[in-house]
């Protein structure tokens, strides 16, 4: 056994050990408030641990993986498309951040589709979303696991699947038997050993380059077009500007974000969140960015781009530290499936359960939380088997479909009083439809080399618009829960 | 029932807009900085786009950050209850 994987071990074993010790803690809490605890840790975070629940749920392997494998692959071009996400936490937390904190303690609600619920009070929508989140999350939980397995095969040496029943088991231990609270003590640990791994990369990869001058002066020579913001045209100014919607002002529109808006404590650990998210993001995404595309100077004939952070890791780097920075990576990919763990489990087991059964008894709730999220880990494990390949389109879209659903939903429901539940669902409905369309059949909806959920978001925003000033308001009731001072009884 | 607005309502919008605004300016930049400046010139041995559009600009701006967030958005209370202690 190698250094490697004997500190990835310890790794996992603190993991594991964390799972069992919010179990307990859950375990004390009475029943009438399990489901705050379980899916909201007691609405009492601190500022630290909400910026990494955001940043870390946001930051996939999309960033831990495939972003140094995209800038491997394409250059630099893609340090700043991916520079895009750097805010995330701001633009989540800053539109609908306060109105969530108070409206979700004014109606008890866990679980972002109590928000909903709250919102529009229709069981459609409720039902509609969780279906669809259900449908977008399980293949992007997949993903993250395929990536978690390779990295580890990669690290110790050990076949495929048990690669991922390693990587993988230990998260189901910690979410199932902690929920929130094991998640959100698990995120600590993760946001340390991930933000050292990225650190000692990026320093044992430009040592080991000799340079920044060095490895430019290489990869000019080897391609001049890795030099190019638009890689001379391949990634045009219009592509990036469709990213940066999606990976930025749309944002919001990802359900398992939501979960660092309704889990924070006051109003300091909202505003630490976001500039703290600020500093994690943009240190994580630059620094493994820039250590894929200057890994090409040094090794530039890998198959499989993505796997260039793992490489560098087990070749440029003491081993029992290259255990630690894999181990980053590695946490970097559980923040992401925690987080959706969490967001589907609430969606089936709280919401569509009360919803198809409203006299359902909280023991019941209890476990029916737990069994789904098992089930829902199960089966992201299983569609991991199939190992895709193209993970990071994969990523890109689930990302563009959740929010193509939810983007104007959230953000016109929640600072907008005349959005009501017909514009919603017009707007889900035809997200869904120019989202699909876009894919497949109508691929000139892709406007100027665009990414779909562009047009998709932007449509739906407008179907929200136009629908809801076709019908009355919501009642008086809606408007004074999320915008009045007088709180109906 | 009367109307009247929570106050909170408008620090929410306000820090909306900040976002927003923060980030579009944010995003102009980067894409100006990236796309004006040349491939040739480097600045740390990087091309110089990479150097100031895509390091030193975003590390300007989480600075920025921090003091237009702890500035501009004022601490309210989550709770209607206002003897609540963790109401901050």
């Amino acid at each position: 056994m190698n250094a490697a994987t004997l500190s990835f071990l310890g790794y996992t074993g603190v993991l594991a050990a964390i799972g069992i010790w919010s179990f307990r803690i859950v375990e004390k809490v009475p029943i009438q408030k399990y489901e705050q605890e379980f899916y909201a840790a007691g609405r009492g975070l601190g500022g630290v641990v909400v910026a990494l629940i955001i940043a870390g749920g946001l930051a996939s392997a999309g960033t831990f993986i495939a972003g140094p494998g995209m800038t491997y692959a394409y250059g630099y071009s893609w340090v700043m498309i991916n520079n895009f996400q750097v805010f995330m936490n701001l633009l989540l937390l800053a539109p609908i951040g306060i109105i969530v904190g108070v409206v979700a303690r004014r109606v008890n609600a866990v679980t972002y589709l109590d928000l909903f619920k709250a919102r529009y009070q229709s069981k459609t929508i409720i039902i509609l979303l969780a279906v669809l989140v259900t449908f977008f999350l399980i293949p992007y939980m997949a993903t993250q696991f395929v990536g978690a397995a390779r990295v580890i095969s990669q690290m110790t040496g050990m076949g495929y699947l048990i690669s991922l029943a390693f990587g993988s088991l230990v998260v189901l231990v910690y979410c199932v038997l902690g929920g929130m609270r094991g998640t959100s003590l698990a995120t600590i640990l993760q946001g340390i050993v991930i933000t050292a791994g990225c650190i000692m990369l990026f320093i044992g990869t430009v040592h080991s380059a000799g340079g920044f001058q060095r490895s430019t002066e290489i990869l000019a020579a080897q391609d001049a077009s890795f030099l190019s913001p638009t890689k001379n045209g391949e990634f045009p100014p219009a592509f990036a500007f469709s990213i940066a919607f999606m990976t930025g002002f749309f944002i919001v529109g990802m359900p398992h974000a939501m979960l660092g808006a309704l889990t924070y404590k006051n109003t300091r650990a909202l505003k630490r969140g976001i500039w703290m998210g600020g500093i994690f993001v943009f240190l994580w995404t630059l620094l493994l960015c820039l250590s894929g595309v200057v890994g090409r100077s040094i090794i530039p004939d890998l198959a499989v781009p993505d796997e260039i952070a793992p490489w560098l890791a087990m070749n440029v780097m003491p081993k029992a530290l290259g255990g630690i920075v894999l181990a980053g990576i590695v946490a970097g990919i559980q923040t992401t499936v925690a987080a959706m763990a969490i967001i589907i489990t609430s969606s089936i087991a709280k919401n569509v359960l009360q919803e198809l059964k409203p006299d359902v008894s909280a023991t019941t709730t209890k476990a029916a939380s737990r069994w789904t999220m098992a089930a829902c880990l199960v089966l992201a494990m299983g569609l991991a088997v199939f190992q895709p390949k193209l993970v990071q389109w994969i990523i890109f879209f689930s990302i563009g479909g959740l929010e193509a659903a939810t983007f104007g939903p959230i953000i016109l429901g929640f600072n907008w009083k005349s959005g009501n539940r017909q514009g919603a669902l017009a707007a889900i409905g035809c997200g869904m439809v120019i989202y699909a369309l876009a894919n497949t059949v109508v691929p000139g909806l892709r406007l100027w080399g665009m990414h779909p959920s562009f047009v998709a978001v932007t449509t739906a925003v407008i179907v929200f618009v136009a629908v809801s000033l076709l019908f009355p308001r919501p009642n008086e009731s809606v408007i004074q829960t999320f915008w009045g001072k007088n709180v109906p009884g | 029932m009367k109307w009247t607005e929570d106050p909170r309502a408008k620090v929410s919008r306000r820090a909306f807009l900040l976002a927003w605004g923060f980030f579009s300016v944010y995003l102009l930049a980067v894409m100006a900085a990236s796309y004006l400046l040349g491939i040739k010139p480097r600045l740390w041995g990087l091309p110089q786009w990479v150097t100031i559009g895509n390091i030193l600009l975003p590390a300007g701006f989480v600075i920025l950050l921090i003091i237009i967030v702890e500035k501009l958005i004022p601490d309210v209370s989550l709770t209607d209850d206002k003897d609540k202690p963790d109401a901050f």
